[in-house]
């Protein structure tokens, strides 16, 4: 049998070479847009090579690690440029090229006519291909380079339209795009040190055993038990296991990349790009690197059972928070961005419970929903020339047939009814999380799940039923062309089936219950949890009723109190507490007032005080100063007159040789 | 036979008279005339330090004085006639425009 391993480098080489030829070559949209779905597609047939590669490989290691070049070689630190195919990357890549494939074709139709298209094109393959080598690389730092390189494309993406002042609901992009990238340094600091601290007491960075030179070195994960009862000393802060040093420090770039509490702002706000850019990178891919994070560290968490329940809270708080803010928004991609801000925080807390399979299900059934559900918003705003409140819209449902079905679709997988996608992943993280007799854990994720399916239904009900609320964007409203209309098509199977993927054991013995389960096993080994039937009815009849309840509430009852530039019934109600969830709890206050304002000071005081009078003032201008007025004194004894200049020689002449003469 | 110290002695004068002229005197022209005349007196007292120490060192000396004397009044000369072309005068109190 032929050894395939080379496939595996083909994966991000083709979005490479479409980004390549984007940036220096192409000029048109039309050819932009098709070279660079061209490459997406190409790289997502070359993971179905891959994954038959690694099927059929000869050794038994199910994985396939191919070390491309010496990386980094600096005495005992030797970082190779490795790439890495096993079960957990290989769905993380069909999740990245196939999600990622469909929203490059959507973005055919939604950029068009776009003052930068070819940028555009070009940002979205560097993306890919940044997004691969983080699910790819065989070493941490390698994973940081991909980690870092999604934030940049993250970064230029959503500052897209940096010429733009305001979008709605009044973001300026290249303010947002500037958030982003602040925030995630800010995770980014504990990724690095965790690298640093993972080099120290492990010597090495890469995942799993590697040749080198003949000889075969461990990788740190290989290592994570000879390290774990090691403790670290914090002097007056008492001790603290190095494992569980290694988690925090990982968990602090999690917060920032997935958005968890309290690193979540920059999420919202990241929905100043271009809407495929948020199904993209803020909803399907990028934001899930920090769960990959996890799987992939897995005998680190496991090795710190404390870092791991920290791990859970930070999950179901984020989930918690994020579930009510989602309520509160009048702007279409913010409910979503919300929503998927609380999705993570379930994955997160997923992996923390050890649940790793169902958090990488969750993970991908995820992907697919919430990028139809947010292509399903760009088609909206795009049908209604740039509306994003949902004040304005109502009754689009006859309008935008294909758009409403398709969304749904997504709305309803999203609030976990069966049989759509979302319920058999969401249910089996509440199942597992009762199975560990984690009850609050299990409630509050509950709570969630139904507050998920509330405001989906208050969504739908705003977006596509009740009546219009705008006239001029009723006149107006159009489907989407057939380039954006058969993504979502295809997207919406995909919410229908993925739960396929790992539906529970099947009555009668029949074949095809946890095939990702069965899938992962060489990675993520972990026993497929039993399905609690009663647990799954009692969580679907109540996602289905905050469903109907949402759907009811704002498309009949409180229909008529919906205005354009008017707040919320739930405000009537519950005042200050619907303002909380509004603003997402206040964090962007907070930090407003903790953080930027008191930097702002620090800063201008560095600016004025230090810089120009100190520096500037006593440094460089004093001396000058001196100096100038010094030869200002001096200056008249160059008078200019020949005649002075001899009287002066003539005098220090006498004065020298009478001092030799009669010294 | 003249003594020694008349010749010092004229020497001195001499120089004197060089130094008043360079001082006193702003016509560029009786400037140089005043160097060359300090540049003489000092040949003088060379040569009769030459005489009476019976040594030619000296007398070549004044060689080297005239030859270098000949060729610094070249180049004054030059400089002294660029600067009446530009500034229409040879008056050294005029020609200060280097003042800080």
């Amino acid at each position: 049998m032929p050894e395939l391993t080379w496939v595996i480098a083909l994966i991000p080489a083709f979005p490479l070479l479409g980004f390549l030829l984007n940036v220096f070559v192409i000029r048109r949209e039309r050819a932009a847009g098709l070279v660079a779905s061209a490459a997406v597609v190409l790289s997502f047939i070359s993971v179905l090579v891959a994954i038959y590669a690694l099927q059929t490989q000869t050794q038994d290691l199910n994985r396939i690690d191919l070390v491309l070049w010496d990386w980094i070689s600096v005495g005992t630190f030797r970082v190779p440029f490795g790439l890495l195919f096993d079960p957990l990357t290989a769905v993380m890549t069909l999740l990245v090229t196939g999600v990622g494939g469909i929203i490059h074709i959507y973005s055919i139709g939604y950029i068009h006519g776009d003052a930068r298209p070819v940028r555009y094109f070009a940002y979205l393959n560097l993306f890919i291909v940044a997004m691969l080598l983080l699910v790819m690389g065989n070493n941490l730092l390698l994973l940081f380079m991909g980690w870092e390189g999604v934030g940049l494309c993250s970064f230029l993406l959503i500052g897209h339209w940096f010429d733009r002042r305001s979008v709605p609901p009044g973001i300026v992009p290249s303010e947002a795009a500037v958030k982003a990238f602040v925030v995630n340094r800010v995770g980014d600091a504990g990724m690095l040190l965790a690298m640093m601290a993972i080099f120290s007491r492990m010597g090495t960075l890469t995942f799993f055993s590697q040749n080198l030179n003949g000889q075969t070195l461990p990788g740190f994960l290989e290592r994570a038990q000879d390290v774990a009862s090691a403790q670290l000393d914090l002097g007056t802060f008492g001790t603290i296991g190095i494992v569980t040093a290694i988690c925090m420090l990982l968990l602090l770039g999690v917060t920032g990349k997935s958005a968890q509490v309290p690193l979540f702002v920059w999420l919202p706000d990241a929905m100043a790009g271009p809407t495929p850019v948020s199904a993209l990178i803020h909803a399907a891919t990028m934001v899930t690197s920090g769960v990959y994070l996890i799987a992939r560290n897995q005998a680190l968490f496991e090795a710190s059972p404390s870092a791991a329940g920290f791990v859970v809270a930070i999950g179901v708080l984020t989930a918690l928070l994020a579930a009510t803010a989602a309520l509160a928004q009048w702007d279409i991609k913010r409910v979503l961005a919300y929503s998927t801000i609380s999705q993570l925080g379930y994955m997160v807390a997923a992996v923390g419970m050890g649940a790793y399979v169902a958090g990488i299900f969750h993970l991908l059934t995820h992907g697919v929903f919430k990028a139809l559900l947010f292509l399903g918003s760009g088609s909206i705003i795009h049908g209604t020339h740039d509306t994003q409140d949902m004040r304005k819209l109502g009754g689009l449902k006859d309008k935008m047939r294909t758009t409403w079905w398709t969304y749904m679709i997504g709305a309803l997988a999203l609030a976990g009814i069966f049989p759509f996608a979302g319920f058999w992943s969401k249910d089996e993280i509440i199942g597992r999380a009762w199975a560990i007799q984690n009850y609050t854990t299990a409630v509050a994720l509950i709570a969630v799940s139904a507050l998920t399916a509330f405001y989906m239904g208050r969504q739908v009900a705003l977006i596509f039923y009740g009546r219009p609320r705008d006239r001029e964007v009723e006149q107006h409203t159009h489907e989407s062309g057939a380039i954006m209309r058969w993504p979502l098509i295809v997207l919406a199977v995909g919410a229908v089936i993925a739960g396929l993927m790992n539906l529970p054991p099947l009555p009668f013995e029949l074949p095809g219950g946890h095939l990702l389960n069965e899938f992962l096993k060489p990675v993520l080994a972990e026993e497929a949890p039993a399905f609690n039937i009663p647990l799954a009815l009692v969580t679907t009849a109540l996602a289905l009723g905050s469903f109907y309840g949402g759907w009811y509430l704002y498309a009949h009852t409180l229909a008529n109190r919906i205005k354009v530039g008017k707040e919320d019934p739930g405000y009537h109600y519950l005042g200050d507490i619907w303002k909380g969830a509004e603003i997402a709890w206040g964090f962007d206050w907070f930090y407003e007032h903790a953080i930027i304002r008191p930097y702002r000071a620090i800063a201008r005081f560095l600016s004025t005080v230090v810089d120009q009078q100190a520096i500037d003032g006593i440094l460089v201008d004093g001396f000058a100063g001196g100096f100038g007025r010094i030869a200002q004194g001096i200056r008249g004894a160059q008078s200019g007159y020949v005649r002075t200049y001899a009287l002066i020689f003539l005098v220090g002449v006498i004065v020298l040789v009478s001092y030799f003469a009669f010294r | 036979m003249v003594p020694t110290s008349y010749f010092i002695l004229l020497s001195g004068v001499l120089f004197t008279l060089g130094v008043l002229g360079v001082l006193v005197r702003r016509n560029a022209l009786v400037v140089f005339m005043s160097i060359e005349l300090m540049l003489n007196s000092a040949n003088l007292a060379l040569v009769t330090f030459a005489q009476a120490r019976q040594s030619l060192g000296g007398q070549i000396l004044v060689f080297f004085v005239i030859t270098v004397a000949a060729a610094e009044v070249a180049v004054g000369l030059a400089l002294l006639v660029a600067i009446f072309g530009t500034k229409r005068t040879t008056d050294i109190d005029e020609i200060s425009s280097l003042k800080g």
